[in-house]
């Protein structure tokens, strides 16, 4: 048995924060005024972390609409969705990729299957709706 | 005011949110190891199937109509976490207080609560995806009642306030409520209220509250006063023992170091420890939750951390090896923690565990260890003998064969979509 209080240096992000950097003499470096944080993809792709979903693409049909197999869809169910916007249904026990279309107070899901019917959303049937995909994520060196 | 949100059938319905095909079946989850019904659907609920029954002994013809599913605490965890994080967004304070049950601090918060109430219920609805029932009262014993009468409405939102102690229809629903519903009111205790004529949650309400904390203990003395109103509870007196165990506490200030974090884990699983033995029962999963205060310019952090234990267990050390690992999980450099808590969950009687073949169950040396440590605590006091020792950690396994995926936790079980 051993005993072992976690140090600081031991925790993942211990490394030390905007602000506390030090130059080698111990003074605050004069680049410090000129700081900025750096980028942060979660700010910009994911600003309501409690309400965002990460999914899979499976399967090709939406090839042309910018869907590829194994990509990575970034889904808020906090967002609703309009018109021409991409959402996560939930068809036959299923999620899937589906398109916001409307007329007046006519809604339905269109997917990417032209053969596919389209799907009329009555007052009632927002269930259907899963979440709003708001960004999708393509590795540039997969085939595809 | 207090609200309590609840969510319902927890497990089931974090099951259900990525697999829409379950949607309207019976549907049960497993506690670890896949021994025992933990969590049940309404559809399940309705065949029969009890609480607690261990899976094989469910009859074959009523298994093929069914689906069981294994815990999963990574999904779970990250869920009630995600209700918690929309939770904080609009009210001022929170106690999470199980896995799927959370405390709201109303007091200072002015409006129409039962607007506000059923305006959190269908943000979280909406933005997780879980449906939710939520209590509000004056004490949190009657919110917590206010819960459960939540829960039998019809339709959605399902919202239940009552913003008066004394009023005519709560004095009604008090007079019909057997006293073992009430908070904290066990079936032992209840069977000796009954023997003094308190058998209804009114009449512990109006018994003498001297007379209860003599006879009784200062806990019932207080759920009376809580009934009339006055709230005087903290979140963690108010544990239904069969559900879950909850230690927390401020900090005297806020904290961040690392070495004083730990070190009141360890303090806490000490007293979560006792707790679950002291009742007799064993825990299958830990949570840990660090929280920062809403007060205190910076990050703000609130949602817990849940892991499971290959096999159900009482022993403290084992307890605050899978709670400090949680702890170093959680916590982030720069962040000032005002409060911090471990919850034990998945509680099981410790007669009625189940040893699995592949992990064992509890070691009669660590019983024996922890009795004597009971012991000892109690005879020399808290501080005579207390944890500073962590063991290195065994590899384990856990069968959990109908696990569903890491469907938030995992970049390789992220939920597919199909295209067209």
């Amino acid at each position: 048995m051993t005993i072992r209080h976690f140090a600081a240096t031991t925790l993942p992000g211990s490394t030390s924060q905007l602000g506390e950097r030090r130059g080698a003499s111990g003074f605050p470096s004069p680049a410090d005024d000129y700081q900025e944080a750096p980028l942060d993809l979660n700010h910009y792709l994911i600003p309501r972390p409690a309400s965002t979903f990460f999914m899979r693409v499976s399967g090709d049909t939406l090839n042309d609409a910018g869907f590829h197999e194994g990509d990575l869809l970034i889904v808020d169910r906090s967002q609703r969705a309009m018109p021409g916007q991409w959402l996560v249904a939930v068809v036959n026990g299923e999620l899937a990729l589906y398109r916001l279309e409307g007329q007046g107070s006519r809604w339905w899901l269109r997917g990417g299957d032209s053969r596919q019917a389209c799907l009329p959303l009555e007052g009632n049937d927002d269930y259907r709706i899963w979440g709003l995909v708001c960004h999708v994520i393509h590795d540039c060196r997969r085939p595809c | 005011m207090y609200a309590l949100i609840d969510c319902n059938n927890f497990f089931v319905s974090c099951e259900r949110l990525f697999d829409p095909a379950l949607e309207g079946v019976p549907v049960g989850v497993l506690s670890n190891n896949d021994g025992c019904v933990i969590a049940r659907s309404e559809e399940l609920k309705a065949i029969g199937v009890a609480m607690g029954i261990p899976a094989h002994k469910i009859p074959v013809a009523q298994r093929q109509k069914l689906v069981l599913k294994s815990s999963n605490y990574a999904l779970y965890g990250d869920l009630s976490g995600r209700v918690q994080r929309v939770l904080a967004q609009h009210v001022p304070a929170l106690e999470p207080y199980s896995i799927d049950e959370c405390f709201l601090d109303l007091r200072g918060m002015n409006g129409d609560l039962e607007n506000l109430g059923r305006d959190l219920v269908k943000r979280v609805e909406r933005e997780v995806g879980l449906p939710v029932s939520l209590g509000i009262a004056p004490t949190r014993t009657l919110a917590k009642l206010a819960n459960h009468q939540a829960k039998r409405m019809p339709g959605r939102p399902q919202v239940c306030t009552w913003p008066d102690a004394a009023s005519p229809a709560l004095d009604h629903y008090l007079h019909r409520l057997p006293v073992k519903e009430v908070w904290g009111i066990g079936a032992r205790l209840a069977l000796q209220l009954g023997d003094l004529k308190i058998s209804t949650a009114a009449a512990l309400r109006d018994a003498p509250e001297p007379w209860l904390r003599k006879r009784f203990s200062v806990v019932v003395a207080r759920t009376a006063r809580e009934l009339k109103g006055t709230a005087c509870m903290e979140a963690q007196d108010l544990e239904s023992p069969r559900r879950s165990i909850l230690c927390s506490r401020s900090f005297g200030r806020l904290l961040n170091d690392p070495g004083q974090l730990s070190e009141a884990l360890r303090h806490h699983c000490q007293r979560a420890g006792e707790k679950l033995r002291r009742d007799g029962m064993l825990a299958g999963a830990v949570g840990v939750f660090l929280r920062t205060s809403r007060h205190n310019p910076g990050p703000q952090q609130h949602h817990p951390l849940w892991t499971s234990l290959s096999f159900a267990s009482a022993d403290t050390v084992r307890l605050n090896r899978q709670a400090q690992r949680l702890l170093e999980r959680l916590w982030r450099p720069g962040y000032a923690y005002q409060k911090m808590g471990v919850m034990l969950s998945e509680l099981s009687p410790r007669r009625h565990s189940q040893p699995s073949l592949l992990d064992g169950c509890e070691p009669v040396r660590q019983e024996a260890l922890m009795q004597a440590w009971d012991v000892i605590r109690q005879r020399y006091g808290r501080e005579a003998l207390t944890l500073g020792v962590q063991q290195q950690q065994s590899a384990w396994r856990m069968n959990s064969r109908h696990r569903s995926a890491g469907y938030t936790t995992r970049w390789d079980e992220l939920p597919s979509v199909r295209s067209g």
